[in-house]
């Protein structure tokens, strides 16, 4: 620890004396850089789902990439999951509304590093991925398949009955089609766990900084310095988007309005409660593969509050470069967009319960674009 | 078998007494930008879909408060809330131009209250909020502060024989809330925004014993403070009916409404 501290204020120093030898370089505080070494390393640990049984098995993922990209299994045979989740497109689909058999209500969220969630969706409707997986499938407004229809299109694809097969260990079960039918989402799960964004300017600066080497920190841009300094500072935008996957996984009213028109809202996280409460495929549920059911006190534990009305997830900061239009509806169309919506927050749109997370920081332009720098400097590029 | 019977219609009159319930909703804005919005016939429609059957209205501007008197003065009971717009709240005290605005409106229409206004400490110690509270004493109205325990305490101290609604009852735990309401006999407090006093549904026992404590001195409210907000009046009813199905009727009936129309020295519901 005392090494640690050492290192850290070696690096400080190192920034002042930059800072003297330039008044327009960055200087990032000790608690400032405290809290940077905390979005690293990257990339996290792979951890296999438990309770996902074919979690990180190779078949399992070559099944679950080819029903990923399988137009069959939707209601129409026209649209697979990467329709809206294209790998070419930061696994969206760059539109401000995702595009189902008609124009849904959301932003089509990104799959990049998708397992690192601990809620799924805007709206957390699920706790897991494999349950995520299967919901768009059903959706009459999205891929509009029932699950007799999805059984039935891989029980009549040899291959992909023979791949399910190999996979668990027995023919798609015509009789218990929603058995079979978690066993595909689970698949899809396995697949879109290997979704991972490689890594970026920012994780070379934050490595640089943890082990003190000036050299390598120097080679990270000014301009991002100087935004991560608002980011960790003033800013204090790590209080939602912290971690390694700069998400604390939860959910906020951001001050965006949620009417879907005339007297319709998007209720956000408060209708994705009830939906999680009511849904069997949790990790409390019989279909979770966990014996010791990890993590199921999240969804015994959750409960519907009034400030969850019109919250949405806080999203991941990671490859954003590649992932716009932003926010849950998809109402703003750049990062530097979003920086000045957070520097101008309309405040009297949201509720002060306790500490007011979110204030107006009143940016300048130059520091709009430090902040859009350092928020770039999160993509891989 | 008759103890089933029994049960089964226990459970059958307490459902019904739930949906029954009227809702007198003690906090609640129609500001401007939900008069944008959401036109006063869709608002006095939401509040009886909702069962709401009384509820403290104001707005910034008072436009909106006198538009849904005017569309549903059978439900609302106006409030004047002192800003021109929603983006006054931390200034207004500061401002004296709201002392003219405030003393125009309360020439021109009948309120029963001034508030959910917004004062913490020292604030009240400004001259507006000293002249907000004697406007109240001259009218006779109640004080709708959204307040810390200190503000509040200032303000009876101005004026001790005020009546004064504790707008989210401070957001201070219940022992606190249970403090203040030892101190001053003339308070009340709304639970509006607040998701603590409950457990999915059932009353947690530190609200219980304060709602025992002072059956007569609660209320709920939904806090229409965005727009949209609007459309969650009657999920609130809703909730509000779930876990006040919890206490004893005659607790749950007054903090429904009945405490809010002793309150406001309305005519009492049947």
């Amino acid at each position: 620890m005392r090494v640690a501290g050492r290192l850290l204020a070696l690096v400080v120093l190192t920034l002042l004396a930059t800072g003297t030898a330039n008044s327009a370089e960055p200087v990032l505080s000790q608690s400032q850089i405290d809290k940077l070494l905390l979005h690293g390393p990257w990339p996290v640990q792979w951890d296999r789902d438990p309770s996902n049984r074919v979690s990180g098995n190779p078949n399992a993922i070559a099944l679950g990439r080819d029903l990923f990209f399988s137009p069959k299994l939707s209601g129409n045979g026209k649209m697979s999951c990467a329709t809206c989740h294209h790998p070419g497109r930061g696994w969206t689909d760059r539109l401000p509304q995702g595009l189902g058999t008609t124009k849904l209500d959301r932003n089509t969220q990104s799959l990049f590093n998708v397992r690192l969630n601990r809620w799924f969706g805007w709206d957390g409707q699920n706790d897991n991925l494999w349950a995520q997986s299967i919901r768009p499938l059903l959706d009459p407004k999205e891929m509009n398949a029932s699950a007799g229809h999805v059984v039935k299109v891989v029980n009549g694809d040899p291959e992909l009955a023979e791949a399910y097969e190999n996979v668990f260990g027995a023919a798609p079960d015509t009789a218990n089609l929603e058995l079979t039918l978690v066993n595909l989402g689970k698949a899809m799960a396995a697949f879109q766990e290997t979704i991972v964004s490689g890594r970026s300017p920012f994780d070379a600066f934050r490595d640089a900084l943890a082990k003190g080497d000036e050299k390598a920190a120097s080679a990270y841009p000014a301009a991002a310095k100087r935004g991560a300094a608002l980011f960790f500072g003033r800013g204090n935008c790590t209080f939602c988007h912290t971690g390694p996957n700069f998400t604390n996984g939860e959910f906020q009213d951001a001050g965006v309005p949620y009417f879907l028109g005339p007297g319709r809202v998007d209720k956000g996280r408060y209708a994705g409660i009830g939906k999680l409460k009511a849904s069997k495929l949790t990790l409390a549920g019989d279909y979770s593969d966990d014996p010791a059911k990890t993590g199921a006190w999240k969804v015994r534990g959750v409960r519907a509050l009034h400030r969850n009305f019109g919250e949405f997830k806080v999203p991941s900061l990671r490859n954003l470069t590649q992932t716009a239009p932003y926010m849950h509806n998809g109402s703003l169309a750049t990062l530097e967009d979003v920086v000045r919506h957070y520097s101008e927050i309309d405040v009297e749109r949201l509720h002060a319960d306790g500490t007011r997370v979110l204030a107006p920081l009143h940016l300048n332009d130059r520091e709009v674009k430090d902040l859009v720098a350092f928020l770039e400097s999160l993509s891989t590029g | 078998m008759l103890r089933l019977i029994a049960l089964f219609s226990l459970l059958l009159s307490a459902s019904a007494y739930a949906e029954e319930l009227p809702i007198f909703d003690s906090h609640i804005h129609y500001s401007h930008d939900a008069v944008e919005f959401l036109p006063p016939e869709k608002i006095a429609e939401i509040l009886k879909k909702s069962g709401v059957k009384k509820a403290l209205v104001s707005s910034s501007d008072d436009r909106g408060t006198q538009l849904l008197v005017k569309h549903a003065p059978d439900i609302v009971v106006p409030a004047l809330r002192p800003y021109r717009k929603r983006g006054e709240t931390g200034s207004w005290m500061h401002d004296p131009t709201i002392i003219e605005y405030v003393e125009d409106l309360l020439k021109r229409h009948k309120y029963h209250a001034i508030g959910e206004f917004h004062a913490f400490d020292e604030d009240i110690e400004t001259p507006v909020l000293q002249r907000i509270i004697q406007l109240a004493k001259e009218h006779d109205l109640l004080l709708h502060a959204h307040s810390d325990a200190d503000a509040v305490d200032r303000i009876f101290k101005a004026y001790p024989e005020a009546r004064v609604l504790w707008a989210h009852s401070g957001f201070v735990r219940p022992e606190r809330v249970r403090e203040m309401l030892r101190k001053y006999k003339n308070l009340w407090a709304d639970l509006a925004f607040r998701s603590d006093h409950d457990d999915n549904g059932k009353v947690v026992p530190q609200w219980r014993e304060a709602f025992e404590e002072f059956p007569d001195r609660f209320m709920v409210g939904t806090d229409t403070f965005a727009p949209e907000r609007w459309l969650y009046v009657e999920d609130h009813a809703r909730t509000s009916r779930a876990w006040l199905s919890d206490l004893p009727k005659d607790i749950a009936e007054k903090i429904a409404f009945r405490n809010a129309e002793t309150m406001l020295r309305l005519q009492p519901s049947q």
